[in-house]
């Protein structure tokens, strides 16, 4: 794997252009490895005619056949004995997991990346902060990688206390905003920075809540908000992002370049971080391939489509290539204007059939929110 | 929200009111009788107000695609001439009139006192909005105390509509409750249930098959399953008008209907007549898919993920992978398979094709007995009476012209059935 962590080392996170030739190479060479140490993926591959010694050129990666987040709800396929590596599950949809493995120099790997695109976002100081995490507090049961994760990002300054929105009772996750907005009240008065960690659903019915209240705070420089995971159940109070960093500002004293939001999922776990302008760069471990949700052919960029996210990062579990169940849009780098060259992702949707009403027999087991 | 005598309650209230209904439904059982005439001024009414936009906050919400003709046809069916006309159709003439049998060998008379079945307990699917208070508005024409479990997709329509119409007829309050107790609550199911003459389910076969489990015996079940419809072609009238309108029907109504085309029968043993058509018949549905846009991407990303997800799921499991022949159109598709079953498609335009041979068209359908309703039926003119014949003698219940496979009719069954019949009783009495 001497292309991958190659591809790993580069110096500018974002210089997908130069890592190009880089990435091909590192994409054959796990292809291969997944080919011949994943019965199921080689099955996959030879069905559908295709060998990792095609790839010869970027052109080529379009062509790998591609596995969807939802094959690993169903199948937990290793490319690797599991006592060489660490698994972690996905946050349920409709309450399926997926279960991939990782290699110890997969995450190696993505340690390099994390300290990169941290530094460049100036994520990481030495003063200690103060953590709110708008998510699970850690518990033994809880295998998902999104708390391993908002467990993470409170490691990027020392960490004075974290309080946690969902906590563990009785067996369940419930979420406690009271007591978020008590802490928030009580940590504004520290003398360190406060930092927040989490969904953004539950920053923003927090920071509601507070402004409702009509609570204002100025927390300390270097306070920040990062933003993770989606907003879930909540999709449908989404709220325009701009209304947040508004909020944010108003309550407590936050500004905009201080708000941070990352993207990512357990079947492509590279870390995609917002610029400035609050746009996802595709980094240099990373590719982006938008699809036609017919043809499932590549769409020009600008076009609304699947998402197929490409990284050779990871080993233990072919994940080379997934399509997630999100619909977005790349566009061209330039586009941004904040300097990063890389083309930006934006997720504009989810795939779902759940409006769909239907009478024919059978088709309301495709529907699987009607019920009784 | 719970309903009970016209007023709302808090869900919580459900255990209290639950165990006071029995005697408030046997004292309105004991004591009164509904008025047909003043359901039907009712419901009438109901439809102006329907129409002069009341509730069209509510059903703008719903987020129906073609919401206007389906208002169109709610609309129609709440008019007086409809209902009338339906309950002549199911009942007969002077239904509501006390008779008198007139019996042959000099045998003694009876009078015939036409009743409600009693109470009816509406178990409604949330697969078609409004469909709860329809059905309601069939079990109040006939009479009956009502009891109305929600489906848990309803977004509050139904209890609003009903509301309503107590509103513009009080009688009524005594005659509908409405409860929106969660299928998982099965001790409340089981409760109305048991107070139940009978059962009026809609929905999926995991939904009749609950009801059939916790059904107590000797309680009716008045079952309205989910169905599948198919188009037969044997020879045209008019090919092109004809291929026209199956193709204008496929496309509009996505599939999801009951009556929608899922499977087109080609009365043919011969593959090469299955690609002519396809190539034939491919143009016809590019045309209408153009015609009737469909902009859900989210749905129709959902299922080619799913269709792809398939195919993988085949490869790792060593699954026969299916013969399958696909025609490929923009926005539709055509898929020949080599069996003859009827068979759900993948719905948003994308229809498959069979050869069927008349001869063994009965014997295909028997194994589907359970699913039958619509047949297009597109044949030269000279067979249509002999293949109206065959598919009426195989279970179906609805034979149409292909475009008109999912139109509504004043005056139809449904299911094959007079839902009216189903939900009176008769008395005689010497």
């Amino acid at each position: 794997m001497k292309y991958r962590s190659l591809l790993f080392k580069t110096s500018d996170p974002f210089d997908t252009f130069n890592t190009e030739e880089l990435f091909v190479k590192a994409v054959k060479e796990n292809s291969k490895y997944q080919y011949d140490n994943c019965p199921e993926y080689k099955k996959i591959l030879e069905s559908m005619n295709f060998k990792p010694d095609f790839i010869e050129s970027y052109d080529d990666i379009q062509k790998i056949p591609f596995l969807p987040t939802l094959f690993f709800k169903n199948h937990n396929i290793y490319s690797m004995p599991s006592y060489k590596m660490i698994k972690a599950t996905s946050a349920g949809t409709k309450g399926k997991f997926s279960n991939i493995g990782f290699d110890f120099t997969g995450l190696l790997c993505g340690l390099r990346m994390v300290l990169k695109i941290g530094k460049w976002r100036k994520l990481f100081s030495f003063i200690p902060a103060n953590y709110i995490v708008f998510g699970y507090k850690p518990h033994r049961k809880n295998k998902t990688a999104v708390t391993k994760t908002a467990f993470g990002a409170t490691l990027f300054t020392p960490a004075i206390r974290r309080t946690y929105a969902l906590k563990y009772k009785k067996g369940k996750y419930v979420p406690d905003l009271e007591g978020i907005v008590k802490a928030i009240e009580k940590y504004s008065k520290s003398r360190f920075p406060l930092r927040f960690m989490g969904f953004p659903s539950y920053t923003y019915f927090v920071l509601k809540m507070m402004d409702e209240r009509g609570k204002r705070y100025k927390l300390k420089k270097g306070s920040k908000i990062m933003l993770a995971g989606g907003w879930k159940q909540f999709y449908k109070e989404q709220v325009e992002k701009e209304v947040l960093y508004k909020l944010a500002n108003k309550v407590l004293g936050i500004e905009e370049e201080d708000i941070i939001e990352f993207f990512g999922a357990v079947e492509h776990p590279i870390l995609y971080c917002d610029c400035i302008n609050h746009h996802f760069h595709v980094p240099a471990y990373s590719r982006v391939i938008i699809r036609d949700v017919e043809s499932l052919e590549p769409v020009e960029n600008g076009k609304i489509g699947l998402v197929n996210l490409i990284t050779p990062m990871i080993k233990a579990t072919p994940i080379l290539s997934v399509v997630t169940d999100d619909l977005g849009i790349l566009y061209d780098g330039e586009e941004c204007g904040c300097g990063i060259l890389s083309p930006y992702l934006e997720i504009v949707g989810r795939i779902g059939l759940k409006d769909i009403k239907t009478c024919a027999a059978g088709a309301e087991e495709l529907i699987k929110e009607v019920k009784l | 929200m719970i309903l009970f005598k016209g007023d709302l309650y808090h869900s919580k209230d459900q255990e209290i009111i639950l165990n006071q209904l029995e005697d408030e439904i046997n004292k309105t059982r004991r004591t009164k009788m509904l008025n047909p005439e003043k359901v039907i001024v009712a419901l009438e009414k109901l439809g102006q107000s329907i129409a002069e936009g009341e509730f069209d906050a509510l059903i703008s919400q719903l987020n129906i695609e073609g919401i206007e003709k389906h208002i169109d046809i709610i609309l129609m069916s709440l008019k007086r001439e409809n209902i009338e006309y339906k309950v002549k159709t199911e009942l007969g003439e002077h239904y509501f009139d006390i008779q008198k049998t007139d019996p042959p060998f000099n045998q003694k008379k009876l009078w015939i006192r036409p009743m409600p079945l009693g109470t009816l307990l509406h178990i409604a699917a949330g697969n078609i909005d409004g469909l709860p208070v329809f059905s309601v508005a069939e079990g109040l024409i006939t009479g009956n105390v009502n009891i109305l479990k929600l489906p848990q997709a309803d977004k509050g329509l139904s209890i609003k509509i009903i509301k309503k119409l107590i509103e513009i007829e009080p009688d009524i309050s005594d005659f509908v409750y409405i409860f929106d107790t969660p299928s998982s609550d099965l001790h409340a199911i089981k409760k109305m249930a048991e107070m139940a003459d009978g059962i009026v389910v809609w929905g999926g076969d995991a939904a009749i098959s609950a009801v059939r489990q916790f059904a107590p015996v000797g309680c009716k079940l008045i079952e309205w399953g989910h169905k599948l419809g198919f188009a037969y072609i044997s020879g045209y009238e008019d090919k092109e008008k004809e291929l026209t309108a199956l193709a204008e029907h496929i496309i509009s109504t996505r599939q999801l209907l009951c009556s929608s085309c899922q499977t087109i029968f080609l009365d043919t043993n011969s593959q090469e007549e299955l690609h002519a058509f396809c190539e034939e018949f491919l143009p016809y549905l590019e045309v209408a898919a153009d015609k009737y846009p469909f902009q859900s991407i989210d749905v129709i990303a959902e299922r080619t993920l799913q269709k792809y997800y398939e195919k993988l799921d085949n490869i790792i499991s060593g699954s026969a992978i299916r013969n399958d022949r696909v025609y490929k159109g923009k926005h539709c598709s055509l898929t020949i398979c080599p069996d003859k079953n009827l068979e759900l498609s993948d719905m948003f335009g994308n229809c498959l094709v069979k050869g069927l041979p008349r001869s063994e068209l009965f014997s295909t359908l028997r194994k589907h007995k359970g699913y039958l309703q619509t047949a297009g039926l597109i044949c030269q003119r000279e067979r249509r009476e002999e293949l109206t014949d065959l598919l009426a003698r195989s279970g179906v219940v609805r034979i149409m012209r292909a475009g008109d496979m999912s139109s509504a009719f004043c005056g139809e069954a449904h299911d094959g059935e007079y839902a009216l019949r189903r939900y009176t009783r008769i008395v005689n009495i010497q």
